[in-house]
């Protein structure tokens, strides 16, 4: 296609240039709004390292058991056909539909004690409000979908053939799982748990409602913004962005790397 | 990378943004706006009002929204979000978060109290009453919060409430010893989050408003008007509460002193409908319009309402004037 000749590129120009700037505007002016005193200021403290530090630990917890909880699941979806599936994947994805807020009140109603599950955790000392383990729960449930869609992809792309193969020269399903499907499929599934790390990194309505203490970084983004104002969250906010993307494109640049070099 | 977002959701997205659509945006466009920031404390009776109100001003379509005092006061005085009403569960707010600069008078319309909720599966909801609630929560097997005193009134004052129960009960230490048992993590940003853990049973005792216990039909323990902040009467006995939150910037405290629930109302300068937000005032602190539903809710309205100085009630829009008297 030549620029210039056909009026559809310059149309997906233009739009794409429309969006690009819609998402990058806003987040300049704000990554670009504290000054460097300020952020210098918000890296001293304390609770702000700690916040983010929980972020990234819970967010990451959510990916690891959406790792292995969800590849089998992944698995299954990407390669079977059984009734009731379509249903199964509407499940799957409810978690991207539900409103957050409603994810924090469902979970907090099955673990109070007056539901019989609330009970039986409280016995087994498993507790949701106000705990780690409560926001690892929430994370994970709104990261889930995000990890087997991905996931699933990754393995619908693999010919079956090759399974099928290996499983003909002896090897187990399992064997052939780890050392056919697995090396094929892992790129995928790093993105699928960045992808779900990402979301649960961002969560904060559902996660306000499970615990408000200890503060995930974005409770505390909120917390500063009502406590004291626009000046001092922004600083939180930029931080965790940062942090962030450091983060990401070091697991995207892994995952990429082996690729162009395979 | 393939989308994760798959066909099917998006499909669902489409079908819900097309129905919400098809049943708002007919009437909307024709109808002015009056918009209202107001505590969560309020949320229940100006519902019931802006019912009423809507009825007999079918032009005029009442959008609210609620959230801490405090922090609704600073969308309209930092992030400059358009109100036109903001009604705060402490009158303090406004005149120091928005006078001068986004407001320029304050009314002073109803009262509340502190009281300490609970429901029949709460542990030991069988005995507590106003004269042993202090030694049930002290009970380490009893789990019982109260909101953030950082972020809504609510909050600091349910530590006031504690620290006069010290005084009234003379129990030295009573204060530390209670707090000694709420860990850290039963403190919510507002204090209508903790009906649900109530409800739900994450929760036994939280510390309300009389309002809300009202209208969530909780069970609740009134307290003497000595300590439940409710009584103008006994202003003296509560400035001895002090609770230090946070100030301006992180690390920096202010001291609240305690004093009774007052609700304080003020259009906001530059609001985009002043003159629907005029009817509005004037139907809410009407005897027989607003402040009717008021005390039907547990919030006890001053009939009429009251401002600070005769100049300020000369400088009042409408016929909102003959609705105050000036009275400290």
């Amino acid at each position: 296609m030549q620029p210039g000749r056909d009026p559809l590129v310059w149309l997906a120009v233009a739009s794409s240039t429309v969006i690009v700037a819609f998402i990058l505007v806003p987040l300049v002016e704000m990554m670009t709004q504290p000054t460097m005193a300020s952020l210098k200021e918000t890296l001293m403290d304390r609770d702000v390292i700690r916040s983010i530090r929980l972020s990234m630990v819970t967010s990451g917890a959510a990916a690891l058991i959406a790792l292995v909880f969800g590849t089998p699941l992944a698995y299954l979806l990407a390669r079977h056909r059984f009734p009731g599936k379509k249903i199964l994947e509407s499940i799957i994805d409810l978690p991207i539909m539900i409103p957050h807020p409603v994810v924090g009140i469902a979970l907090l109603s099955i673990a109070g004690r007056n539901h019989p599950l609330g009970r039986l955790m409280q016995a087994l000392g498993l507790e949701i409000m106000g705990t780690v383990t409560g926001l690892i729960a929430v994370l994970t449930f709104v990261g889930l979908p995000f990890y087997i869609n991905t996931a699933k992809a990754g393995f619908e792309e693999i010919p079956p053939r090759l399974e099928h193969v290996s499983r003909s020269l002896g090897a187990s399903a399992g064997g052939t799982f780890f050392r056919v499907t697995l090396p094929l499929a892992w790129r995928h599934m790093v993105v699928g748990g960045i992808m779900c790390m990402a979301r649960a990194v961002s969560e904060f309505g559902a996660v306000i409602i499970v615990a408000y203490h200890p503060m995930v970084a974005p409770v505390m983004i909120y917390e500063r913004f009502t406590a004291y104002g626009l000046k001092y969250s922004q600083p939180v906010a930029v931080w965790l962005i940062l942090v962030c993307l450091v983060l990401f494109l070091l697991m995207r640049m892994i995952s990429l790397d082996r690729k162009a070099t395979a | 990378m393939q989308l994760p977002v798959s066909r099917r959701v998006f499909s669902h997205l489409l079908i819900a943004i097309a129905w919400v659509v098809s049943i708002n945006a007919a009437p909307v466009a024709a109808m002015q706006k009056v918009i209202i920031f107001h505590a969560g404390s309020l949320t229940v009776p100006l519902a019931r009002i802006e019912k009423d109100f809507e009825a007999a001003n079918p032009g005029i379509d009442i959008l609210r929204e609620a959230g801490g005092s405090t922090k609704m006061a600073r969308m309209i005085s930092e992030l400059g979000k358009p109100a036109d009403i903001m009604a705060s569960a402490d009158y303090k707010v406004i005149d120091k978060t928005l006078i001068p600069a986004h407001a320029d008078w304050n009314i002073r319309f109803a009262t509340n109290q502190l009281v300490l909720c609970y429901t029949d599966n709460s542990r030991h909801a069988d005995q507590v009453n106003a004269d042993n609630w202090y030694d049930i929560l002290q009970k380490k097997e009893v789990v019982w919060g109260h909101s953030d005193p950082n972020l809504d009134p609510c909050g600091y004052r349910s530590l006031m409430v504690l620290q006069l129960a010290e005084k009234f009960y003379n129990q030295p230490g009573l204060y530390d010893r209670l707090v000694a048992n709420r860990p850290e993590k039963n403190v919510r940003p507002k204090s209508v989050e903790l009906v649900s853990l109530l409800k739900t049973g994450n929760m036994d005792y939280a510390w309300e408003y009389l309002s809300v216990a009202v209208q969530h039909e909780l069970k609740f323990v009134k307290l003497d008007d000595h300590i439940n902040l409710g009584n103008y009467k006994f202003d003296d006995f509560y400035k001895q509460a002090q609770v230090k939150v946070t100030g301006k910037k992180p690390g920096t405290w202010m001291t609240r002193t305690g004093k009774s629930c007052t609700y304080g109302i003020t259009i906001v300068k530059d609001a985009p409908n002043a003159a629907g937000a005029t009817r509005f005032l004037e139907y809410l602190l009407a005897a027989d319009g607003g402040l009717k539903v008021l005390k039907d809710m547990g919030q006890p309205p001053f009939v009429p309402c009251r401002v600070v100085s005769q100049g300020v009630k000369d400088a009042l829009p409408g016929t909102l004037p003959a609705l105050v008297e000036v009275r400290e």
